[in-house]
């Protein structure tokens, strides 16, 4: 039988017993959920309030806050009378804020008391609604009532639509927030992904090598397809949750995603969309809008899966490769973890400096790391999103499959060695001898 | 008689060490090899060569008169000394695994895994996983892997350490059916006993280099240098003292019915007769007769001996 035939019945093997897992079938399930609310989150969280409203009991000795005092999500106010040393057994009320009488000539004469943790929204809120009024208050005393309406007139908000320019014309873009907000999505899914089926290679190749199954499978397969079908079937489990993440992915944005817009809202992105929207109109802030619509277009959702997917695969197969060959080398997973050290360290870096490039996709450190094979996956797809040339993307994935040839031709010298070694815990140094072997 | 197997001065070199040092032996064809040796000697290494696993630094194998290649093993079973068994994975998907590696077809492993299943009564292990087997059940499933696929060499690796004797020696029998049916066979082991009890020629690898081989009985005449041992009525304090000052290698001891029995080593200065003469002499003879060297005493004698020498050289 054929070399190939036998490395394609390890990566059944490893693939099926993989997939059938119920852990598989569940994180495959919910994943695509989390990722889709980590996408839409700095978009609409300045719209969405998930704090419940507080009853504060207001104790107004000065006669002129209380009347004035708004209710918000936040804290809902009650007019109250009682004396300060009965406030603690008031449970009706979640807190209560005490107005000193001289408040309007001495704004500091406030105190809260809450009865479980303060939130700091709720005191910034309340400290300007108590200023508002004391404006007021102090405006009415200048007796200039229509100063109020001239301030309400000069006040500007500004909220911007952006727009890439790409071969001299304008098209729809997304703004930075969003982009960085999807960079930092893909970088976090590229870090999980690498580490976590890197180190699936390398823990169930220690366990082989441990439990000894692995005697006997090399009777009958090299042990250089043996590693080869570990990493093939892993990593094609791998592509499998991902590619059924972004099935879901698309299922959920082109379809049931915009059953929860409201239809103003739907109106607003479909406006949005055509160019057509205006931000003053809109009912909800800019980020929001374009958050929507971008989670609700499948055609750059599929595009970005698209790289991702690439991007993935390359890095998956560079570092479970490594993996493997540390995986082949000790006994058991403490052992490695001083050689694991040459792999997380990158993985870290790169997903570390993605999080800062992605608030500077264009700089010289961020092409450098995005060409480099050991941090490239995670910056580049950081990058991505703001829109960088093709060729730099392209270079980027040539280099990255590149090094994973020789990584892994390195990894398959240490692997067969390694595999037939137990006891001492090797360095780096041991290592690369024994890839001299013959 | 025609070679299934020849090994011509294989090294294999690691850091630190050598595995082994120029070693060559020949298996004959349908032959009941032993390859013996101390731990840590070579032999593993030597079957992983053979197996096509590591790669020799020099020297070459050659397997049915032709260089040893990939596809060969699957004309190789050998089911090496540590082994295991996938744990979660279910016995009989684990079987047809392994039987496919070794070059069957699903369905024809499948086929010829339940005839074997069957002839060891554990059918009803196909679906339970590994995990829940005990190690001899495992090392039975571990069997059948190694021969399903009908090999022309089978190679055991202390095939019977940790077998209870009465599943040691149903696989003793299944090895020697296989043998009968005209398969070779490789035992490295330890286990003297069983060397003598069944093989036809063996080589003993010591320190990484191949220092005895040949026919066993040839061996332990060879070796035994023409022993003889006496039961004897009498005092034996006269005799002993009389071989000694021959020269001759003698050891006594008292058995159960009171006598003594005398192990003399007579080399190639005394005839047979002579020594008849000699113990006769001084004693009654009840029985004499040829005391060949166990292989358990070769073994030791020719690993010590060969020790001393390389320390002498050293």
């Amino acid at each position: 039988m054929s070399m190939s035939n036998k490395t394609f019945i390890i990566v059944r093997r490893e693939y099926l017993e993989r997939v059938k897992k119920k852990s598989f079938i569940i994180t495959t399930i919910l994943m695509p959920v989390l990722m889709l609310v980590l996408m839409c989150l700095p978009g609409l969280l300045m719209n969405v309030n998930i704090s419940e409203a507080r009853s504060i009991g207001v104790v107004d000795n000065s006669g002129v806050i209380a009347g004035g005092l708004q209710d918000n999500e936040l804290a809902k106010y009650t007019r109250v009378d009682i004396a300060p040393d009965s406030m603690y057994s008031r449970e009706d009320y979640d807190g209560f804020v005490i107005i000193n009488s001289d408040i309007l000539t001495n704004p500091s004469g406030v105190t809260l008391y809450t009865r479980d943790a303060g939130s700091m929204e709720l005191e910034r809120s309340l400290s300007e609604n108590i200023a508002n009024i004391i404006e007021n208050e102090r405006l009415k005393q200048l007796e200039k009532t229509d100063v109020k309406e001239v301030l309400e007139s000069v006040r500007a908000d500004v909220s911007m639509s952006t727009f890439r320019l790409t071969d001299g014309e304008a098209s729809s873009g997304t703004s930075s927030i969003i982009s960085y907000a999807i960079g930092i999505v893909m970088s976090v899914l590229l870090y999980m992904f690498l580490l976590m089926y890197g180190q699936m290679v390398m823990t169930s190749i220690i366990e082989e090598k441990n439990n000894r199954v692995l005697e006997l499978v090399v009777t009958s397969v090299k042990p250089t397809q043996i590693m080869l079908g570990k990493i093939m079937g892993v990593g094609l489990v791998a592509v499998t949750q991902l590619a059924l993440w972004t099935v879901i992915m698309l299922v959920l944005s082109a379809s049931i995603i915009p059953l929860f817009f409201s239809p103003e809202i739907a109106a607003e992105v479909a406006a949005y969309n055509t160019g057509a929207l205006d931000p003053a109109a809109s009912s909800i802030s800019i980020e929001g809008v374009q958050a929507l619509s971008v989670i609700g277009n499948p055609w750059y959702i599929a595009g970005i899966f698209g790289y991702l997917f690439l991007f993935l695969v390359g890095g998956f197969l560079l570092y479970s490769a490594m993996y493997a060959a540390i995986g082949s080398s000790v006994d058991n997973i403490q052992d490695g973890s001083q050689l694991q050290s040459f792999v997380i360290i990158p993985l870290i870096l790169g997903f570390i400096v993605s999080t800062t490039i992605a608030a500077n996709p264009i700089s010289s450190l961020a092409t450098w790391l995005s060409i480099i094979p050991f941090t490239s996956p995670m910056v580049m797809m950081t990058r991505i999103p703001f829109g960088i040339p093709t060729w730099e993307i392209i270079l980027s994935l040539v280099v990255l499959y590149l090094s994973f040839l020789g990584v892994v031709w390195f990894a398959a010298k240490v692997y067969r060695v390694g595999i037939f070694m137990h006891g001492k815990k090797p360095s780096l140094k041991q290592l690369i001898q024994w890839a001299r072997y013959k | 008689m025609e070679n299934i197997l020849e090994v011509q001065n294989v090294s294999k070199h690691y850091t630190g060490h050598t595995a082994l040092d120029n070693v060559s032996l020949s298996i004959p064809k349908g032959s009941i090899y032993g390859l013996l040796g101390p731990n840590g000697a070579g032999k593993t290494t030597l079957i992983r060569i053979i197996n096509h696993i590591t790669a020799p630094d020099s020297g070459r194998v050659l397997f049915e008169g032709h260089q040893l290649v990939e596809n060969d093993v699957e004309s190789i079973g050998y089911l090496p000394e540590e082994r295991g068994l996938y744990k979660k994975m279910k016995v009989g998907d684990q079987a047809v695994f392994f039987a496919m590696l070794k070059g069957l077809s699903r369905k024809e492993a499948t086929s010829r895994l339940k005839e074997w299943f069957e002839k060891f009564g554990i059918l009803d292990w196909w679906n339970k996983k590994v995990e829940e087997l005990s190690k001899g059940m495992a090392q039975k499933i571990q069997f059948i892997v190694t021969v399903l696929h009908k090999p022309k060499l089978l190679i055991f690796d202390e095939p019977f350490s940790g077998f209870d004797p009465i599943n040691a020696n149903l696989l003793k029998e299944e090895i020697l059916s296989l043998h009968r049916e005209g398969a070779t066979v490789i035992f490295s082991t330890h286990n003297m006993a069983s060397v003598e009890a069944l093989c036809d020629e063996i080589t003993l690898i010591n320190n990484s280099h191949n220092i005895l081989t040949g026919n066993v009985n040839e061996i332990r005449h060879r070796i035994g240098g023409n022993r003889t041992a006496f039961v004897v009525e009498g005092e034996t304090g006269p005799i002993e003292s009389e071989i000694k000052q021959m020269g001759l290698p003698v050891t006594i001891e008292t058995i159960d019915s009171g006598d003594h029995r005398l192990l003399i080593k007579r080399g190639d200065s005394v005839t047979m007769r002579q020594l008849i003469e000699i113990v006769n002499s001084k004693a009654i003879i009840k029985s004499l007769e040829p005391a060949l060297p166990s292989m358990e005493e070769i073994f030791i004698e020719t690993v010590n001996q060969f020790n001393t020498i390389s320390h002498v050289n050293e």
